[in-house]
C-alpha cells in the first residue's frame, strides 16, 4: 500500500478543506493576518495567503477546474494573475465593490452575510476580514505600489533529530525583495512525506511516531515550498566498529552503512547460498533455477561463486525477455485500439532492443525519435498510440525522467514548481511530428501508419492561447529549429550525461526492481518534497549507470554484487521494523509470470499461449489480451487499461485458491507426461527423490526432516509412489516458500 | 513492492481474525451472510449490501422491451404490440409478460441519455460513471475510471475469503478496477451453468480431486512450508499475508456450506426450472446463491443485444426466456426476503434508434445505436416498486422528461451500496478523482 502513500497525503491535504466546506461553521481558528490600518493591502502577498489558508482556492472549492458557483480561481493561489482577473473584472464587478466594501461578495459571502455554499469561513469583523475590506477600499490593486516580492521561504529548523514521540514546532519564515521578513507559519500548509515516521499538525507541529527512520516535512505558502528533514534514530546506539567491519563489496555498501550508522540500525547477516540463488535467478531471469543449475551452483566452493553466478545469469536470452517484460508493461498500449500489427511490432522493438544489450541512451534516444512505418520500426508506435503532443510528454517525463507532469495540464502542480507553462512548453517538443497513413480504426486498427519530422503543428497554452516554444524541464536543450526534428534536440538534452535525472531514475527502477523498494517511491515521482531515502546513494547509482555507458546489465550487476542485495530477510533485534533504509532484504511475490513459468519449469507440462508459437514462456507473451487465468490471477495489467499501469504485488484469496483448485495446475501435477510421474518411475532412492523435489521446488537441498518425511511418506504402508509424489509437488507450490521470494 | 500494510492501520491478521472467528459457530455462508449485513456503511444510509448488475452488452432496444411506441408511426412502432404492466398507463412492449406484470417490484427509469453512441465508450460510460476520457472506437475495450463493481469490491469486500465481485461469464469492456488495483479485478467464472458438470472455477476442489486427499495434502503443505514467518508485524511480512489468505481459501474450500452457495447443483429442480434452463436464467440463480453468501457484485453479462438486424425475428425468441429470468430472480429474492439488501440492475450501453432500419447487405430490419434514450431497470435496495421515471418524447427519439445522464445512474448505484458518490480517490499520479463527478443520484429511486 505504500504506492498509495502519496495519494494519502494529497487526501489530507485537501480533505481538510473538504470536510470544512459546506458545512457552516463560524470560521477556521488560528493565528490572525492582520495588515495595520494606514498600510497599503497587496493582493499577493495578503489576499492570496488568506484565499489559501481558509480553503478558497482549494481543489473541492473555487479551486477546482470549473470553479465553483461561477467563481474559479487557481488550484492553490499558483496563477494570481487569472485570480485578479477572477475577483476584480468577473462576477459582473459585484465581487469587488469599492463604493460599498462590505457589499462585495468577496467580503460578504465568506463572513454569511450573504448565502455561501461553502458556509461561514471568515469572522465577520476579523482580521482577514478588514484585509480584503481594506484592500478594497483602495481599489482593489493587482500589486500595492512598491509592493516587495516574495522571494523565497524558509522553515526552521531544515533539519533535526528527534527521539520517539518527541515533539517540535516548526516555524516559516518568508523573506521578501525589500529585505524584510515575516513570519507565515500559520498561513503555511504542512505535510510529511512518511506520516508513521513523523507526523505534522495544520499548525506545523512535528510528532515523531514510534519508527525507526527518516522523513521530509514540507511547508508550502504560496507556491513556495521548503523542507525540514527529520531523523529519529533507534535509541540504542550501535558502536562504530560494527559499521566498520561491514564488508564493502562495491560502492553500494558504504552508502547504505552510512545510513544505517545514522539510525542506529544493523544490517542482517548475509543470506543463504541457495536463498541467494533462487534471489538471482528470479530476479535477473525471472524464473527459478532447474534441478542442474542448482546442484551446480551448490557444488561450487569457489569464493566469487555468486559474483560468477551473476555474469552467468546475465549472459541468458532470458534476462533480455525478462527485463523487456517490465517495459513492455509501462510502454505497450491495447492492441485492440492501437492495432495486432503495430502493437506486436512494437513489443518485437522493445524485446529486441534488450536482446542487443542496447545501452538506455540509445534505446530512449530511438523511440522518442522514431520515424517510419508502423509495420516497419515498432517504435513509431509510441506516436501512434500517443497521438497528441500532451500525451507523449506525460509518458516522456514520467518515464525518463521520473516527473509526473500530468497535474501541470490543467493546473500548478501542487507539490512541485511545474506550471501549465512548463507543460506546454515540453508537449511542444512533439507539436510537429508528421503523420501518413491510416490512424485509430478499433477494434481492428489494422492500417499502417507513417511518422515523420513534419513542418506544421503546433502547441498552444489552453489559457493564454500563446503557442510555446520547445523547452525541457530544467537546464538547456539544443534550440528545436537547430535540427531537423526537434524531437532530436529533446533526446540530446534528455540523454546528455549532465540530465542526473535520466540516470536517476532508470537506475532507482532497477534497484526498486531488486531491492523491493525504491531508493525513491513511487519510483516515477522524483521531486523535492519526495526525496530519496539515500540520496548519496542514488547519485552514486546515476553515476554508475551513467558512466558505463547506460548498461543495464552493468547495473544489475553492481547492485547484485552488493553486500547489500545479499542479506537475509530475516531481522535482528535492530532492524525488523526497518522497511525503507535496506537494512534487511525485502521479501517480495514473485510476479505473475516468473510464478507461472516456474510452474511450467516444474511440472513439465508447458501452457499453450493464444499467439504464441509452441513452449513460449509467458515473459515472452507480447500482448495482455493473451488469455491466462494464472497471469490474470497473479495481477498481470488489465489489457484494456489505457494508459498501461505498474502492477501490484499483493497476494490475495483468489491466487490462494488458483494455486490450491485450479483444475489446470491440477491436472498438470498429476499428468502422465509430468514430473512426478517421471520421478516415480525412475526407480530412485526416497533420499533421492528428495532431493529431486527440493532443488527442483525450492532451489535447495532438503534438511534431514524433509529428508525423513519424504522417506516417511514414501514407506508409509499402502503409499503409491506416484501420488505421495504429486501430493509433495501440490504441497511445495502451494507454500509461501514457493511464491515469496526469500 | 516487499511491504504491504494497509493504510488504515488495520492489519489483514486482524480483520480476518475478527472475521473467521465470528463464523465458526454459525457455519460459513450464514456467516458470511451475517457479516455482509452487518457491514456498516460508511456513506449515505445504505439500503442494500449486494448488487447484481445485468450487463446487456450491445444496447438493448427500448421500444422492443419496456419503452414501446404504439402511437408512432410503424416504421418507428415496430412489429411488437403494446401490454398493460401492473402500472396503470404503463406499457410495456409484448414480449416482457412477467416483467408488466410485476413492476410493483421494480423501477423503470426511461430518460437516461448520453452521448457516446458506440460500444466502447457507451460501455465505459455506463459501467464507470465517466465518459472516457478521449474518444474511443465502437471496438474499444477501455478502461479509464474504476468500475461500479471494483469500487463496490473495494468499499464492501471483507477479507473472507470470497473473491467481492464476480463477473460472468467473462469480464465486461469496462468493468475493470483501472488504478484501484488488480485486487479489485473481477473474479471471471467462466463455463455454463446450465451445463451438467458446471462449477465455480477454483472455489471447489479439481473435480477428481479426493476430500481425503486434499486434507492430507493440506497437513503436507503445513509440513513442508517452512520459511521462516517474521514475527514483527511492522516487517511487512508478505508470508504472513500468504498465509491469511491460505487460510481463508482453506475455509472457503472446506465449509459445506460455503461450497454449496457455489453449487447450482444443489437446487431444487424447480427452482431451476424457474429461472429458465438456459445459460442466462441459470447465471441469474447463481448471482441469488453468492449474494446470499454474502459477495457484494455480481455482473451477469449477456451478450448479443446489439441487434442491426433481425431485430424482431432475434427478439422473439430471446425475449421470453430473458423476461421471465429477470422477473424469476426478482421475485425469488423477494420472497427470500433479500430483494430489500439486493440492488438488481439491468442495462445496456444505450438504447437504439428509433426509425428502424436495414442496413445494406442485410435483408432484415433492424434498429442502429441510439444515445440519447434508453430503459434502465432498477429492483430492490429500497427502490420504490412501480416507479417509473422519466419519458422519452413520442416517437422515443430523446429523453424529454426527468432528463437523467449516466452519473445519476451511477451515482445511485452507489447511493444505494451505502458508497458515498462524492469520494474522492486517487489515480495513480496523485490525481484526486471524485468516483462520479456528478453525485446526484435519481431522487425518486432513494
Amino acid at each position: 500500500m505504500l504506492l498509495r502513500r502519496l495519494p494519502i497525503l494529497l487526501a489530507c491535504f485537501l480533505s481538510c478543506a473538504d470536510i470544512v466546506c459546506g458545512q457552516d461553521v463560524p470560521s477556521v481558528s488560528g493565528p490572525a493576518v492582520s495588515v495595520p490600518a494606514e498600510s497599503l493591502v497587496d493582493f499577493e502577498n495578503d489576499i492570496q495567503p488568506i484565499l489559501t489558508k481558509f480553503g478558497c482556492n482549494s481543489g473541492p472549492c473555487h479551486g477546482k477546474a470549473r470553479g465553483q458557483g461561477g467563481f474559479q480561481l487557481s488550484l492553490l493561489g499558483f496563477d494570481s494573475q487569472q485570480d485578479h482577473d477572477a475577483i476584480t473584472k468577473e462576477g459582473r464587478g459585484r465581487r469587488v465593490f469599492a463604493g460599498a466594501p462590505e457589499q462585495s461578495l468577496l467580503v460578504a459571502k465568506p463572513t454569511g452575510l450573504v448565502p455561501h455554499g461553502g458556509g461561514r469561513r471568515l469572522e465577520p469583523g476579523g482580521s482577514e476580514a478588514a484585509a480584503l475590506l481594506q484592500w478594497i477600499r483602495q481599489g482593489s490593486p493587482r500589486r500595492a505600489p512598491a509592493a516587495p516580492q516574495l522571494q523565497s521561504i524558509q522553515v526552521s529548523p531544515a533539519a533535526i533529530t528527534l527521539a520517539a514521540q518527541q515533539t517540535q514546532q516548526l516555524t516559516v519564515t518568508a523573506s521578501y525583495s525589500d529585505g524584510t521578513t515575516r513570519d507565515i507559519t500559520s498561513l503555511s500548509a504542512f505535510q510529511s512525506n512518511e506520516a508513521p515516521i513523523a507526523g505534522v499538525t495544520d499548525g506545523g507541529l512535528i510528532t515523531a511516531g514510534g519508527i525507526t527512520g527518516e522523513a521530509a516535512i514540507m511547508a508550502r505558502f504560496l507556491g513556495r515550498i521548503a523542507v525540514c528533514e527529520v531523523l529519529i534514530p533507534r535509541q540504542q546506539s550501535v558502536p562504530s566498529g560494527v559499521y566498520a567491519g561491514l564488508p564493502r563489496n562495491n560502492f553500494i555498501d558504504p552508502h547504505v552503512w552510512s545510513r544505517l550508522q545514522r539510525l542506529n540500525i544493523v544490517p542482517s547477516v548475509v543470506c543463504d547460498d541457495h536463498t541467494f540463488l533462487r534471489r538471482a535467478y528470479t530476479d535477473i531471469i525471472g524464473r527459478i533455477p532447474t534441478f542442474e543449475e542448482v546442484a551446480a551452483f551448490l557444488g561450487d566452493s569457489a569464493g566469487d561463486r555468486r559474483a560468477r553466478l551473476v555474469d552467468h545469469l546475465l549472459q541468458q536470452p532470458e534476462f533480455a525477455d525478462f527485463w523487456a517484460n517490465k517495459w513492455v508493461d509501462l510502454l505497450r498500449p491495447n492492441p485492440y485500439r492501437v492495432g495486432i500489427k503495430a502493437v506486436f511490432n512494437y513489443d518485437h522493438w522493445i524485446r529486441q532492443s534488450f536482446h542487443d544489450r542496447k545501452p538506455w541512451d540509445q534505446f530512449v534516444r530511438e523511440l522518442i525519435t522514431a520515424r517510419g512505418s508502423t509495420f516497419r520500426n515498432g517504435a513509431v508506435t509510441l506516436f501512434r498510440d500517443r497521438r497528441e503532443p500532451e500525451e507523449v510528454a506525460t509518458l516522456v517525463s514520467r518515464l525518463f525522467v521520473g516527473v509526473r507532469l500530468e497535474c501541470a495540464k490543467c493546473h500548478h502542480h501542487p507539490f512541485e514548481v511545474w506550471g501549465q507553462d512548463d507543460f506546454y512548453s515540453f508537449a511542444a517538443w512533439f507539436a510537429q511530428i508528421g503523420r501518413k497513413g491510416t490512424g485509430l480504426s478499433p477494434p481492428i486498427s489494422g492500417s499502417e501508419e507513417f511518422f515523420f519530422a513534419g513542418a506544421r503543428g503546433s502547441v498552444k497554452h489552453p489559457v493564454t492561447g500563446e503557442v510555446m516554444t520547445p523547452r525541457p524541464l530544467f537546464g538547456e536543450a539544443p534550440a528545436a529549429d537547430s535540427v531537423e526534428d526537434s524531437r532530436e534536440a529533446l533526446a540530446t538534452w534528455l540523454t546528455s550525461p549532465q540530465n542526473h535525472l535520466f540516470s536517476q531514475v532508470m537506475a532507482n527502477r532497477v534497484w526498486a526492481d531488486l531491492m523491493g523498494r525504491g531508493l525513491v517511491d513511487p519510483v516515477d515521482d522524483f521531486r523535492g518534497t519526495n526525496p530519496a531515502s539515500n540520496p548519496p546513494l542514488l547519485q552514486s547509482l546515476g553515476e554508475h549507470f551513467r558512466d558505463s555507458g547506460f548498461s543495464l546489465q552493468e547495473l544489475v550487476r553492481a547492485i547484485t554484487n552488493s553486500h547489500v542485495y545479499q542479506l537475509s530477510s530475516l531481522p535482528n533485534e535492530t532492524n525488523s521494523g526497518d522497511t525503507r533504509s535496506f537494512s534487511r532484504h525485502y521479501r517480495h511475490r514473485q510476479r505473475a509470470e516468473v510464478l507461472l513459468d516456474s510452474v511450467v519449469q516444474i511440472t513439465g507440462i508447458p501452457q499453450d499461449f493464444q499467439a504464441m508459437p509452441p513452449d513460449s514462456s509467458s515473459r515472452q507473451i507480447w500482448t495482455h489480451r493473451t488469455e491466462s487465468v494464472f497471469l490474470d490471477t497473479f495481477g498481470r495489467p488489465d489489457p484494456n487499461q489505457d494508459p498501461p499501469c505498474e502492477r501490484t504485488g499483493e497476494s490475495t484469496v483468489v491466487q490462494s485458491l488458483h494455486l490450491m483448485n485450479s483444475e489446470k495446475l491440477y491436472s498438470d501435477v498429476v499428468s502422465d507426461r509430468g514430473l512426478a510421474k517421471q520421478l516415480a518411475d525412475g526407480g530412485r532412492s526416497a533420499d533421492e527423490l528428495s532431493v529431486e523435489l527440493y532443488r527442483r521446488i525450492f532451489s535447495r537441498d532438503p534438511v534431514t526432516e524433509e529428508r525423513e518425511l519424504v522417506r516417511g511418506l514414501l514407506e508409509a504402508e499402502g503409499a503409491v509412489r506416484r501420488q505421495v509424489l504429486e501430493d509433495l509437488i501440490w504441497a511445495m507450490l502451494n507454500s509461501a516458500e514457493f511464491a515469496i521470494q526469500d | 513492492m516487499s511491504v504491504m500494510r494497509r493504510c488504515d492501520g488495520v492489519t489483514r491478521r486482524n480483520a480476518v481474525q475478527v472475521g473467521l472467528g465470528g463464523m465458526l459457530g454459525t457455519g460459513l455462508a450464514s456467516g458470511l451472510r451475517a457479516m455482509a449485513e452487518s457491514r456498516k456503511p460508511a456513506g449515505p444510509a445504505a439500503k442494500a449490501t449486494s448488487c447484481i448488475l445485468i450487463w446487456m452488452d450491445g444496447g438493448p432496444t427500448h421500444f422492443e422491451t419496456f419503452d414501446p411506441k404504439p402511437d408512432a408511426p410503424a416504421e418507428y412502432r415496430g412489429d411488437f404490440a403494446d401490454i398493460a404492466t401492473a402500472v396503470s398507463g404503463v406499457g410495456y412492449s409484448e414480449h416482457m409478460v412477467k416483467l408488466a406484470a410485476g413492476l410493483n417490484d421494480y423501477a423503470m427509469i426511461r430518460s437516461i441519455r448520453h452521448d457516446q453512441g458506440n460500444h466502447g465508450a457507451g460501455n465505459h460510460y455506463m459501467m464507470t460513471g465517466a465518459p472516457p476520457r478521449i474518444p474511443v472506437g465502437c471496438g474499444a475495450f477501455v478502461s479509464f475510471h474504476p468500475s461500479m463493481g471494483s469500487v463496490a469490491a473495494r468499499e464492501l469486500g471483507r477479507d473472507n475469503g470470497l473473491p467481492a465481485y464476480f463477473s460472468m461469464p467473462q469480464m465486461s469492456r469496462s468493468g475493470g478496477p483501472n488504478f484501484l488495483g488488480a485486487r479489485y479485478a473481477p473474479f471471471v467464472a467462466g463455463d455454463d451453468p446450465n451445463s451438467k458438470g458446471f462449477k465455480v472455477r477454483d472455489v471447489a476442489l479439481p473435480r477428481d480431486l479426493s476430500e481425503l486427499r486434499f486434507t492430507s495434502r493440506t497437513e503436507l503443505r503445513a509440513k513442508v512450508d517452512r520459511m521462516v514467518r517474521l514475527q514483527d508485524e511492522a516487517a511487512g511480512d508478505p508470508a504472513a499475508a500468504y498465509d491469511e489468505y491460505y487460510r481463508q481459501g482453506f475455509s472457503l474450500v472446506t465449509s459445506v456450506q460455503a461450497q454449496q452457495a457455489f453449487d447450482i447443483h444443489q437446487e431444487p429442480d424447480a427452482v431451476r426450472d424457474r429461472y429458465g434452463r438456459n445459460s442466462f436464467g441459470q447465471r441469474c440463480l447463481l448471482s441469488r446463491r453468492l449474494v446470499e453468501a454474502g459477495v457484494p457484485f455480481v455482473t451477469v453479462y449477456d451478450g448479443g443485444w446489439d441487434h442491426h438486424s433481425d431485430l424482431f425475428g432475434a427478439l422473439r425468441k430471446r425475449l421470453p426466456e430473458w423476461d421471465n429470468s429477470v422477473a424469476t430472480l426478482i421475485q425469488d429474492l423477494k420472497e427470500r426476503g433479500l430483494l430489500e439488501s439486493t440492488l438488481v440492475v439491468a442495462l445496456g450501453e444505450f438504447g437504439r434508434t428509433p426509425k428502424i432500419s436495414t442496413l445494406s447487405g442485410s435483408n432484415t430490419p433492424g434498429r442502429d445505436h441510439w444515445a440519447n434514450a434508453m430503459s434502465v431497470l432498477m429492483a430492490g435496495g429500497g427502490t420504490p416498486g412501480g416507479t417509473v421515471v422519466g419519458a422519452t418524447d413520442r416517437k422515443g427519439y430523446s429523453a424529454v422528461d426527468r432528463v437523467l445522464s449516466p452519473e445519476n445512474f451511477v451515482s445511485t448505484v452507489y447511493h444505494k451500496l451505502g458508497i458515498d458518490p462524492d469520494k474522492v480517490v486517487y489515480s495513480p499520479e496523485g490525481r484526486p478523482t471524485h468516483l462520479v463527478s456528478d453525485p446526484t443520484p435519481i431522487r425518486e429511486l432513494i
